[in-house]
């Protein structure tokens, strides 16, 4: 007989932070799998039906529907048009992110820049303590490495508006394209994750060098 | 606003799914189990990330499933002390604003962290700033004209600072009793909750803070 304590233990609650635009590609991606899937289901069953087999699939029965929900709450969040997610990529991120080294940032304040991608001075002063001390005239130097880190249109989006397609089920095919494309950038994540170990240092952020793909 | 928790938890896998692959499987289960639930003390579990490591199935005495004992990595929405973020007001009353950021809504920001002078109105069931004014009563702040008011109405969205987060841990507890009448327990608590303040230069509705488009090159100063 073999016990177990069924007991969760957090190891680590807090072992790296994410960036929203990290998130959010994860879960388009979940999202994309899901609807895959789904499609597969439908087909797989269709031929049952055809055939006059039906194979019991408890598999895809058995999607979380909490999982779903908090996936597409957290989408339309993370894709709303007043977050600069959907102007964000790749490699403007890594740009971003190296262009803020050498401005004495910490962690945390790197990270909010990444997620709020500030363009004015005024939503930099609530980033940064102290920002005219440490920043000075190089304020303006920052703001203009942002803008540059993020695209005129949403990625995926051709005709360049960067409204959010109300119908969930345009969303899901456009993820599906883009993360084809992209499917070589996905894992990336994995550096990136550990990029923002938030060690309390304010050191420059070591790895994202470990990025760069040819 | 997410990170990366890593947790150790032991999954059963039910027979009906031992045609599929065990790591797919496991992180099914993970996601049945975690996706949108509160664990205490780590934050709102979005979606499982990865398994770190799992061991071998075992059978247990009594049922027919396979357990894992399995370590692996969630998204967890926990956003940090005195982080901004942006969220949408949900709604307001007396004693205070509540936001939502969709997946998540137990986010308040009580009356010490308005900008001041600020005051309920009762008619549009709104707080307002009244930048400038001298008055320092509700009273007084409500007798200004109404074009001067900053509103912050419903659905706005609002750059804030996240000051303070608190857990709860319902634990069920026996019924309580008085003079042999079962007595109505309390009103459940959010199990996690989030204190905001938008008393800072640049938090608020976030139209306070955007300056005039510019023209050409120039930003347009405040």
């Amino acid at each position: 007989m073999v016990f177990y304590t069924l007991q969760v233990v957090v190891v680590n609650a807090r072992s790296a932070l994410l960036s929203n635009f990290e998130v959010l590609n994860l879960l388009r991606e979940l999202d994309a799998e899901h609807i895959a899937r789904t499609k597969t289901a439908i087909r797989v069953k269709k031929e049952g039906e055809a055939t006059g087999k039906n194979l019991h699939d408890t598999q895809t029965e058995e999607i979380s529907e909490n999982l779903r929900t908090v996936e597409l709450e957290a989408i339309q969040y993370l894709s709303a048009d007043y977050q600069p997610t959907l102007h964000q990529s790749d490699t403007g991120i890594t740009q971003l992110v190296r262009g803020l080294q050498s401005f004495g940032l910490s962690k945390s304040e790197k990270l909010q820049i990444v997620n709020l991608a500030p363009t004015e001075p005024v939503e930099l002063y609530v980033i940064v303590e102290e920002l005219e001390d440490r920043l000075g005239d190089r304020m303006n130097d920052l703001l203009v490495v942002v803008s540059k880190s993020l695209q005129e249109s949403a990625p995926g989006h051709p005709n360049g508006t960067t409204a959010v397609p109300e119908d969930k089920g345009t969303l899901g095919e456009d993820a599906v394209e883009v993360y084809e494309e992209a499917d070589q950038e996905t894992w990336g994540y994995d550096a990136n994750a550990m990029e923002f170990d938030d060690m309390g240092e304010g050191v420059g952020v070591e790895g994202d060098l470990d990025i760069d793909d040819d | 606003m997410f990170v990366l928790s890593v947790i150790k938890d032991t999954i059963a896998i039910l027979p009906a799914n031992f045609g599929v692959p065990p790591a797919q499987a496991l992180v099914a289960e993970i996601n049945k189990k975690y996706a949108n639930r509160v664990l205490h003390d780590v934050g709102l579990c979005i979606c499982a990330f990865d398994l770190v490591e799992a061991g071998e199935g075992k059978v247990r005495y009594g049922d027919g499933c396979l357990w894992y004992k399995v370590r692996f990595r969630m998204v967890v929405f926990r956003p940090f002390a005195s982080e901004v973020i942006l969220a949408k007001v949900k709604s307001s009353d007396e004693d205070g604003i509540r936001l939502s950021v969709g997946f998540f809504d137990d986010i308040y920001v009580p009356l010490a962290y308005l900008p001041q002078p600020s005051a309920f109105d009762p008619n549009e069931r709104a707080h307002f700033w009244l930048p400038d004014s001298e008055a320092t009563t509700s009273h007084g702040l409500l007798e200004s004209a109404t074009v001067d008011r900053m509103y912050i109405d419903q659905g706005e969205v609002v750059r804030v600072r996240v000051e303070a987060d608190e857990f709860y841990d319902d634990e069920p507890g026996p019924p309580k009793a008085s003079e042999g009448v079962a007595v109505k327990r309390e009103v459940r608590r959010a199990p996690y909750s989030m204190i905001c303040s938008i008393a800072e230069q640049g938090l608020g509705p976030v139209p306070w803070w955007k300056s005039a488009q510019p023209d050409g090159d120039a930003m347009d100063e405040e």
